[in-house]
């Protein structure tokens, strides 16, 4: 994955949990809601923010011959 | 909401240091910081990644996000007081996640850790054994009905005391060094995650550490009660230094006994919940 | 009506037939969905094993008929899963649970090993049997109430027998069985992923729901 589409992941994950909570504090988004945004946008968040870091761009390995 | 969820993954890092902590001063051995996990946690994410040639790249990767997402949704459950059922099907889920884990890499290592979390499934029916056993006293299984019974009649720990000791079973299956991780042992590697390197453990940790939280604080909703969250805290940490001793003093089964074992305790608790049911 | 799943969200009826979601079933119910879309998309696993004596190593590749027949059955199994998760009859829920047992045997059986078929085999046969106790549970609970509706029936205005929810657990027992057989296969080293999952998470998904319905009648 290129970094880039790694770091707007993150950067759109982080934005729409924000925005979620920004909404519920004026009333505008129900809870369960705002609970459903964070249940998705937090694991993207994870990913997206480790991937930005160290992802590897190049080819793929074999990690492991089995028997 | 989300400042509960980053304390939730980063405290429930730092019980699982303490853990390891007081496994090691048990051992006399000095043992690694407590934060320590939080640090692994880190380390992984900074770690250079990349999906293995040999797997399954879409459940390889869906299922680290699963894994967070699932123990997210569960904190949130009991946040708001939702219903047990969820949180018994979230942990039961938490199966799929390790047999997800170790199937979708393509080495025998992760394969044999996924089997094994398989076989191992008579480590749930304690933990529906306990909500069935709370279900005939509150007449509810919402988490915010078992705390208002509790505020009336007093802790469901000396109510139907078998029933927790149940569901500490469960805590204890899914404590690492214990006698019943047989999904993780040390000849299969790390088990079901000995492929998920990198970022992927890194999510892999974030998941363990509020899968742990998460635990620890429906034990303590549901059997003892309400209390100030900075006592909920310190009774949580005295629980995990219980679960600390177990793990230390007792020697990881065999998976034949280890799955023996959570069979017989499984059947003594049917047993006693059908007993509670006709006394009733 | 009784709130085991939390409260209902709401309600599709098909005439008599209604299928409702609670919090509780609509968690499962997506959980089927994303691992049914993760079988949908997903590639195979490659394993790769040493010969044994030198530095060869050879792939295990799935050819494509086999790939396709076991995707096939994998989101079968996921429709059928979902089917069973928001149901709101018994007898449908026993039909659906039978279809993932049967779904169950072809994704295992589909390999071609012999190691493999044997247990696809043994696991057909539990499945088999554990199809009568499932209907005649559906029968009793037909038999006896004049009703098959879970939200009818949740209303306690007729005592289902303990026989009827007995032989509905059993009947799911058997037909969930799948994950032993399929880790059995699995020892064997035949490239699962993402198939075997499907195995796993439906099995564990009947037996989720099934707990509900004998909590709710």
């Amino acid at each position: 994955m290129k970094k880039q589409y790694a770091l707007a992941l993150a950067l759109v994950a982080a934005g729409s949990g924000i925005a979620a909570m920004a909404l519920n504090m004026v009333h505008t988004l129900p809870d369960w809601a705002y609970m459903g945004v964070l249940v998705i946008a937090f694991p993207l968040f994870v990913l997206g923010l480790g991937l930005y870091w160290m992802a590897r761009e190049g080819e793929a390995d074999i990690p492991f011959l089995g028997y | 909401m989300i400042a509960q969820l980053l304390f939730a993954v980063f405290f429930g890092l730092l019980l699982l240091g303490i853990h390891r902590k007081v496994i090691a001063r048990i051992q006399r051995r000095p043992g690694p910081p407590v934060w320590q996990e939080i640090l692994h946690m880190l380390k992984f994410s900074f770690k250079t990644t990349w999906v293995p040639k040999t797997a399954s790249a879409i459940l390889f990767v869906g299922v680290v996000l699963v894994a967070i997402g699932i123990w997210t949704a569960a904190l949130f459950v009991v946040l708001s007081g939702g219903s047990l059922l969820i949180l018994f099907a979230i942990y039961m889920l938490h199966k799929i996640v390790e047999h997800g884990f170790g199937l979708s890499s393509g080495s025998p290592y992760g394969k044999f850790g996924g089997v094994r979390s398989v076989i191992s499934a008579a480590s749930e029916i304690p933990l529906f054994v306990s909500v069935a056993a709370i279900a005939i006293f509150t007449h509810s299984l919402l988490i915010s009905d078992i705390i208002a019974y509790q505020a009336l009649n007093g802790p469901l720990l000396f109510t139907i005391p078998l029933a927790a000791v149940a569901m500490y079973v469960v805590l204890l299956s899914k404590m690492p060094f214990g006698p019943f991780s047989i999904v993780e042992s040390k000849e299969l590697v790390s088990g079901y995650k000995t492929e998920h390197f990198g970022l992927w453990r890194a999510g892999l940790e974030v998941c363990n550490g509020l899968k742990t939280y998460v635990l620890l604080l429906t034990f303590i909703l549901v059997f003892i009660g309400g209390l100030p969250i900075w006592l909920i805290l310190i009774v949580m940490v005295l629980i995990l230094v219980t679960l600390s001793f177990v793990c230390a003093l007792s020697p990881m089964l065999s998976p034949y006994d280890s799955v023996t074992v959570q069979t017989l305790i499984a059947g003594i608790m049917v047993a006693y919940v059908a007993l509670l049911g006709v006394m009733s | 009506m009784n709130e085991i799943g939390g409260t209902p969200l709401f309600f599709l009826e098909f005439g008599d037939i209604v299928v409702y979601f609670t919090p509780f079933t609509l968690t499962l119910f997506i959980l089927a969905l994303i691992f049914t879309v993760f079988v949908l998309v997903s590639r195979p696993e490659r394993q790769i094993d040493i010969a044994f004596g030198g530095d060869a190593f050879y792939d295990k590749v799935i050819s494509l008929s086999e790939l396709r027949f076991r995707r096939f059955m994998s989101i079968a199994c996921g429709l059928a899963c979902m089917g069973a998760m928001v149901t709101g009859d018994v007898f449908d829920f026993t039909l659906f649970v039978s279809l993932v047992g049967i779904c169950n045997v072809g994704i295992v059986a589909a390999v071609k090993s012999r190691h493999v078929q044997n247990a696809a085999y043994q696991y057909g046969l539990v499945a088999l049997a554990g199809t009568v106790p499932l209907f005649s549970a559906a029968a009793m609970v037909a038999a006896t109430t004049g009703t098959l509706s879970m939200l009818e029936l949740a209303k306690n205005a007729v005592e289902i027998p303990l026989a009827a929810r007995a032989l509905l657990v059993l009947g799911v027992m058997g037909e969930g069985m799948a994950p032993f057989y399929a880790a059995k296969a699995e020892m064997f080293r035949a490239p699962g992923a993402p198939y075997v999952i499907m195995c796993s998470l439906s099995s564990l998904l009947i037996f989720l729901r099934v707990a509900e319905v004998i909590l709710l009648l």
